[in-house]
């Protein structure tokens, strides 16, 4: 292979593993402006990967499964939703337990079914494709792909420029001014993480239902950590939040194309790089930026 | 201006009352607001007003009582419900979203799509018609107090409220500014026949700005009137529930003329030079602040700020909230670490890095926030008490409950500290008590100066009396105190010099003797001479 091919190869695969990141970026990176910061997202991960796997195999379709994985993730919002904007359970710990409970759950259920392997069909633009080094990444991708790229640009519009999204970011910086402005902060809040569920059960089932075709246990190991470091990375902002997706997703094609391009190193060190890039992004960028004010803090009428 | 009685209230109140445990909040208040007039709520911290008016907002729930919109009895059960029915506020720590522009601000909590254009033509011509200058497009964290209060008032004036409540409105205003807000309420009761309820502990404010004016004490109606058929003199009786006699106090409630006290022992009041507190005392400063410059987001809160504070003085570090006041007062707390310049006490300068370095030094501190840096609400009494000096009360390492204990009975008994006993949690004490709390324990710690940051925000009376008393004893002992404040008369009644802080400089210091309202006024709004 010629050394572009070889570039062609990285940047493809990196964007394959660019996108369920992506995905699950964008939903955090609006939970976050709400104020929640959203551990569960491994959960919503995980578990939309394993439902859209399951509903594939039992209706034949990697479609229908994707959707269904889609509310997997909704459901695990909801749940999370309830218990830390409702119910007033402190937001770290719910997230824990939904990230033990999905991972346990979903270890178990996947010993004792059988699934058949299943994947969402493939863009592949004859002519454009055979654009040197970015027309495999660009025209050759499973069709969610292209559905994060409307993603994208909804999430910025409804964050900046729709009513929901300055009252979620109002209610983000400051509850008690947002709630005596005549905002309903939790229920917003909750919002927020619906939308975040929704697309990190996206992002969760592309892994399961795009990349992989099958699903395997703790099948997102930690992609949801990750997810939570870019949007910190990005300094809350979703230009630079997608940013550090990329160089995740690039970092994980790395480590995936290193052996066959005759480097050898540790396998368990390269597995470890993404998350060792994670920490040092967040080492450096950790003073530098504003965090919304309210981030992590519950809101109840009447404590000031 | 007469308002007739026989007019239809705005808003009425009947028999509300609100019970925090044991604590009554409000007693069978009644309050009747009517179109057209500006209603003063008059009382000290605590006597219920703030807890009133969040039953009128809807942010608590009332125990009893019943209240009348126009002639409908209605039920405030959330902000949004007393949106809709007309009842706007003005609140006393703004409620404005910073990182968001003031067209932004304005519209929260309105329904349907977002129109930036016609947004910001709405505020322009709010704006305009009240003689309310801003810039819709400007981010909010990047005004002045007087500024974000304009953007609050727009606010609440473009939903068109029957009632507009206003909490403590002046606190972070300068005199001009206060006139000017006064005036804008004028308008809107006069020409346009709302009902305003202005909130406020200053009788001056009161017997200035209102028709008619309710005083509150513990939280009972104490007193109600027309403005006009009363004095400043009978308000201050019936919200303090006895004569109001001392200086003190009168300075406290804002009763002009101010008394100035004669120089306490030590202290010399010699001419300074304006730009610098300079060292033209006789006794070397014990605690020197030297070309302190600290930055907060990229600005200069702090800029090259010089001050000296000489064994047995007071300085008032004097002005508008704002302006770096808060901030000399987190530095000297330790809270925060200047970009450069020295902070130095008894000749030494003193590494801010290391926490605790400041009281090691022999600094003490009434911070102005005490909730947030003074004290533990949730530790007991006796446990505030020891804090800082921990090594006084263990043994390798062990704590010994029984010397703590006696400890605690003896600053109980010398500070007045009125507590069931010393193991009562800080919470369940009154403000006053919990001021009087870190005030024994920065005391007993034998400090060579003291920071006193806003030291009677939120007081009774009483407690505000007791403050002035030991701050001007501490003094008289020599300890070098550094009196931060927003409230001139305060300024006036304790300090000795007064060195007034705009926009992160000492732009004055004058000696208290020869300065004057005006010339503070002038100082403050950043006129140098």
């Amino acid at each position: 292979m010629s050394a572009a091919d070889n570039i062609a190869t990285i940047l493809s695969s990196g964007a394959r593993l660019t996108v369920p990141l992506a995905f699950a970026a964008c939903g955090e990176y609006v939970a976050q402006r709400a104020g929640t910061l959203n551990i569960s997202v491994e959960a919503m991960m995980l578990g939309a990967a394993f439902g859209s796997i399951a509903v594939a195999s039992a209706t034949g379709s990697a479609t229908i499964g994707l959707v269904a994985g889609a509310l997997v993730g909704v459901a695990v919002a909801f749940v999370h939703g309830i218990l830390s904007h409702r119910v007033q359970i402190n937001t770290f710990v719910v997230g824990l337990v939904l990230n033990a409970l999905v991972l346990g759950l979903t270890s178990y259920l996947i010993t004792v079914s059988t699934f058949t392997g299943h994947q969402v069909w493939q863009v592949n633009v004859p002519g454009l494709r055979d654009i040197p080094i970015i027309g495999p990444m660009l025209f050759v991708q499973r069709w969610p792909v292209y559905l994060l790229l409307a993603v994208i640009p909804l999430t910025w519009w409804l964050v900046e420029r729709s009513r929901w999204g300055l009252e979620l970011r109002a209610v983000g910086e400051n509850p008690q001014a947002a709630d005596v402005s005549g905002i309903e902060v939790n229920r917003r809040r909750r919002q927020a993480l619906l939308w975040c569920g929704l697309l990190a059960g996206l992002g969760g089932a592309y892994l399961a239902v795009g990349e992989v075709g099958s699903f395997n246990q703790n099948m997102t190991a930690g992609r949801g950590y990750l997810v939570i470091a870019a949007v910190i990375f990005g300094a809350w902002r979703l230009g630079r939040t997608l940013i550090g997706c990329v160089v995740f997703g690039l970092a994980d094609a790395m480590r995936l194309a290193l052996p066959a391009l005759g480097v050898t190193m540790n396998s368990q060190l390269l597995i470890a790089a993404p998350y060792l890039l994670a920490l040092l992004a967040m080492l450096v960028f950790a003073t530098t930026h504003r965090e919304p004010r309210a981030l992590a803090q519950p809101f109840q009428r009447g404590t000031t | 201006m007469d308002v007739d009685d026989k007019l239809t209230p705005a808003l009425t109140l009947r028999g509300v009352s609100k019970r925090y445990g044991p604590v009554v909040a409000c007693d069978a208040v009644d309050l009747a607001v009517r179109p057209g007039e500006i209603h003063g709520l008059l009382g000290e911290n605590g006597a219920g007003k703030s807890t009133l008016m969040k039953i009128l907002l809807g942010l608590v729930h009332r125990d009893a009582g019943t209240i009348t919109r126009g002639t409908e009895p209605v039920e405030i059960d959330s902000p949004q419900v007393a949106v809709e029915l007309g009842l706007g506020m003005v609140h006393q720590h703004f409620s404005l979203i910073e990182p968001l522009t003031v067209w932004e601000n304005v519209i929260l909590g309105d329904t349907g799509r977002i129109d930036r254009a016609a947004a910001c033509a709405q505020v322009e011509e709010v704006s305009r018609r009240y003689g309310l200058p801003i810039d819709p497009h400007v981010r909010v964290d990047r005004l002045s107090a007087g500024e974000r209060q304009r953007v609050e008032l727009i606010k609440c004036l473009r939903r068109d409220p029957s009632v507009l409540i206003l909490d403590e409105p002046t606190s972070v205003l300068t005199q001009a500014e206060s006139a000017e807000l006064f005036t804008v309420l004028r308008r809107v009761v006069q020409a346009e026949r709302r009902a305003v309820i202005l909130i406020s502990h200053k009788l001056a404010e009161i017997m200035a700005a209102t028709d008619r004016v309710t005083v509150l004490r513990r939280g009972a109606v104490a007193f109600h009137g027309a403005t006009k058929d009363t004095t400043a003199q009978e308000l201050a009786r019936q919200m303090v529930g006895r004569e109001v006699s001392l200086q003190a106090e009168s300075a406290a409630l804002g009763l002009l003329p101010v008394e100035r006290p004669a120089p306490v022992a030590g202290a010399d009041g010699t001419e300074v030079a304006p730009s610098a507190a300079g060292p033209t005392q006789e006794k070397p400063a014990v605690l020197r602040l030297r070309e302190v410059t600290l930055l907060v987001g990229g600005l200069p809160m702090l800029d090259r700020l010089s001050l000296d504070v000489a064994p047995g003085e007071i300085v008032g570090l004097y002005g508008v909230e704002g302006n770096g006041q808060a901030t000399v007062g987190e530095l000297l707390s330790g809270l925060l670490v200047p970009d450069s310049g020295t902070v130095e006490i008894d000749g030494r300068p003193v590494d801010l890095v290391r926490p605790g370095a400041l009281h090691h030094a022999g600094l003490g501190i009434v911070p102005e926030d005490r909730h947030h840096s003074g004290v533990v609400l949730d530790m007991s009494v006796a446990e505030n008490l020891v804090m800082k000096s921990l090594a006084g009360v263990t043994t390798r390492g062990v704590l010994s409950r029984r010397r703590m204990h006696r400890i605690a009975q003896r600053q109980m008994t010398e500070f007045n500290i009125v507590a069931p006993s010393p193991d009562t949690p800080l919470r369940s004490l009154s403000g006053g008590n919990q001021q009087r709390v870190v005030l024994a324990r920065e005391l007993s710690a034998g400090p060579k100066a003291l920071v006193a940051a806003q030291p009677t925000h939120g007081l009774d009376v009483g407690a505000i009396e007791d403050m002035y008393v030991r701050l001007r004893q501490a003094a008289a002992e020599g300890v070098a105190v550094l009196l931060i404040s927003t409230e001139l008369e305060e300024v006036m009644a304790l300090a000795n010099r007064i060195a007034v802080i705009s926009s992160g400089r000492i732009v004055g210091v004058l000696p208290t003797a020869e300065a004057t309202a005006e010339r503070l006024g002038m100082l403050v709004g950043g006129v140098s001479h």
